[in-house]
């Protein structure tokens, strides 16, 4: 037995515990961990026929307030650095139109305002991005928007129509955030 | 924190390479009563023997088939951020998992019976275990998001995990058939304390272009998270009655299983020897405490529509809260306490064993010698080298491992096992176990993946076992 334990064991074990070693670790660079993924979604759509413009007599013919909690709600608004908004207006009608659209706060402030002035058809897409964060408009107002104001107004008459097919104005829109998780 | 932090961080630097619950080491090491426990159709030659409890039948395994700490931690000046991303977020895959398992011995004893052919086993043994899969999509979504990904699936299949806890309540039956055979059974009864298992989601999260708006954003979902005993554990760490509500669950307090274990060993000649086992064919029926959670539908956003002159028709309309009504409505998140019934991962052993050498006296109270008893008794052989394999049905599919053995015995009081175990996981697991019999007093080491200690850190796998028996040949 004393025998084994020189032979075999003794030196197994040495072996194992001289042999056994571990490189350095820095388990503090957990903290320079970053968890900052980019979502994007849409965010508004908004669709006006031209016979439904038409049934207004020029001026405003469409405003409405509509609740938009997905800014505001604390799982977004508590964590989101940066990003950015982007519009698409396509008028296919056959007047000149002006929208606006308006973040507001919870008591109905605004907090910014975008107004998109489009020609009557045959037009270009109008695309417009607006950066919020730094570089741009304060982050402040998304996380404080918790509804979207929408104002359209014809500049035009309220008879004629467009030739082309199924004419409309739309409006798209879709943001772009960086979330801080971490 | 930091502490518990060192703590998971350590678990996964241990860890890495699964084998599941591979018990390579102590597979057909006959010497070792536990070896009984893994196949039951060992060739036993003990009177009796008795575990000493919570000190015998001890072991820890824990893996990570696809990062160690080291690939995170190492002091190398990288940034943690680059570390993740490429080791972790992209260096694994779905099949890469992190799993855990241990066992610890309440109760084993074994004695023979009136005919000396027949041995009997039983006892109780508290075990534990848990796997996740690498999440792979969900990761990429956490840590970069779905932008720019414009029709990128994200596979929800990706979330699988399962994990338990029970006691085992055993008896086994070992006898020698002929001087060939030995055959074994075991029964069991599992009394889980709890259990949780999400491994059947499918489905998918994708952005891709709208049809009205600039973006769709799709939730194709059909996932399930089936749980029991964790509420009642839950609510007993608020009252202060953890300890003793784990202790009730675990001895039929919980919800309760069968099993059974079947193995035997067999002679194809003097010295070539075949084995195999089949452990844990068994279920356990989750009635008790169960609570599940499901998220089955799908449903397509674009944004928040108005589309006139529908959306005059109700000035008051809230467009944000139908919208939300509406994924609810299409992916409903629901619970329930349905019960049922969870498979056991039933494992396979297979070996083919080869003894040569010096025979070894008999402890067995006969006067045999060297000789082979006049009976169903053989005599050991001084060396065995042979391999192994071993199986287990995983949430993925099975798992195989491969070992090559090498058993000496010194004797009648020390026998060293060594193996080397390859896998989809290791090409260089050496592993090495060491029993020793002191009298009646019995001991054992097992231990796996030796040249990971070169640097503990980087081991992606690290298991041992040990245990303390008394055994008795019977009088000489």
């Amino acid at each position: 037995m004393v025998r084994f334990k020189k032979i075999v064991v003794l030196p197994v074990l040495m072996l194992l515990v001289v042999s056994s070693c571990i490189e350095e670790q820095n388990f503090d660079q957990i903290d320079d961990l970053e968890l900052l993924p980019t979502v994007e979604a849409s965010i508004l759509y908004v669709e006006a026929p031209e016979r439904v413009i038409n049934l207004v007599p020029s001026g405003n013919f469409f405003g409405q307030d509509f609740n938009f909690d997905g800014f505001s709600s604390s799982i977004f608004s508590d964590r989101v650095e940066d990003g950015s908004i982007t519009y698409l207006v396509e008028n296919t009608t056959s007047k000149d139109l002006n929208i606006t659209v308006e973040f507001l706060d919870e008591n109905n402030a605004v907090l910014d305002t975008e107004t998109f002035p489009v020609q009557a058809a045959p037009s270009m897409i109008l695309e417009r991005e607006i950066v919020y964060g730094p570089g741009g408009r304060p982050i402040d107002i998304i996380r404080n928007s918790s509804g979207i104001r929408v104002t359209a107004v014809n500049l035009g008459d309220d008879t004629s129509v467009s030739t082309l097919p199924d004419p409309m104005v739309t409006l798209k829109s879709s943001g772009k955030f960086r979330v801080r998780l971490r | 924190m930091r502490k518990r932090l060192l703590l998971v961080v350590t678990l996964l630097g241990l860890s890495t390479y699964v084998l599941g619950q591979n018990k390579q080491l102590l597979y057909d090491f006959a010497e070792i009563p536990q070896s009984l426990i893994i196949n039951p159709g060992v060739e036993s030659d003990f009177k009796w023997y008795t575990g000493v409890p919570m000190l015998s039948g001890v072991s820890l395994q824990a893996g990570s088939s696809g990062i160690s700490a080291n690939d995170i931690f190492a002091d190398d000046g990288l940034d943690i951020n680059d570390k993740i991303r490429d080791r972790a977020i992209f260096g694994m895959n779905p099949r890469d998992e992190l799993s855990g398992t241990y066992q610890i011995e309440l109760l084993n004893i074994g004695f023979r019976g009136a005919d000396p052919d027949l041995f009997y086993s039983m006892g109780i043994y508290h075990e534990g275990d848990a796997i996740g899969y690498w999440f792979q999509d969900y990761a990429i979504l956490a840590y970069e998001g779905n932008a720019d990904r414009l029709n990128q699936e994200f596979d929800l299949g990706h979330l699988k995990t399962r994990g338990e806890a029970m006691n085992v309540f055993h008896f086994g039956a070992n006898k020698r058939m002929g001087d060939k055979m030995t055959v074994g059974a075991r029964a069991k009864i599992y009394s889980s304390i709890f259990d949780f298992n999400s491994t059947k989601n499918k489905g998918f999260f994708v952005t891709t272009e709208g049809q009205n708006n600039i973006l769709a954003t799709t939730l194709d979902a059909d996932m399930r998270l089936r749980t029991s005993g964790l509420n009642e554990l839950s609510d007993a760490e608020e009252d202060g009655t953890i300890g003793s509500t784990f202790l009730k669950r675990g001895f039929f307090g919980g919800n309760l299983g069968l099993g059974l274990d079947l193995g035997f060993t067999y002679h194809l000649n003097e010295q070539t020897v075949i084995t195999a086992s089949l452990l844990d064919l068994g279920f356990i029926y989750h009635t008790n405490d169960v609570k599940s959670y499901t998220l089955d539908g799908n449903a397509t956003i674009e944004g928040v529509e108005v589309i006139l002159p529908d959306a005059l028709s109700d000035p008051d309309r809230d467009f944000w809260q139908d919208l939300v009504d509406e994924v609810e409505a299409f992916v409903p998140f629901e619970d329930n306490t349905k019960s049922y019934i969870n498979f056991r991962p039933t494992k396979l052993y297979g070996s083919v064993r080869y003894d040569f050498g010096e025979r070894l006296p008999s402890r067995v109270d006969c006067d045999c010698g060297t000789a082979i008893r006049g009976g169903n008794l053989r005599a050991k052989y001084a060396n065995s080298v042979g391999g192994q394999l071993y199986m287990i049905n995983r949430p993925r599919g099975p798992q195989a491992a491969l070992t090559a053995f090498y058993l000496r015995r010194l004797g009648n009081v020390a026998a060293i096992k060594a193996t080397y175990t390859i896998d989809k996981f290791s090409t260089s697991n050496v592993g090495l176990g060491l029993n020793l019999q002191a009298g009646p007093v019995n001991m054992y080491i097992l231990a796996d993946n030796l040249l990971a200690y070169r640097n503990i850190a980087a081991s992606r796998y690290a298991s041992f076992q040990l245990g303390l028996n008394i055994i008795s040949w019977g009088k000489k």
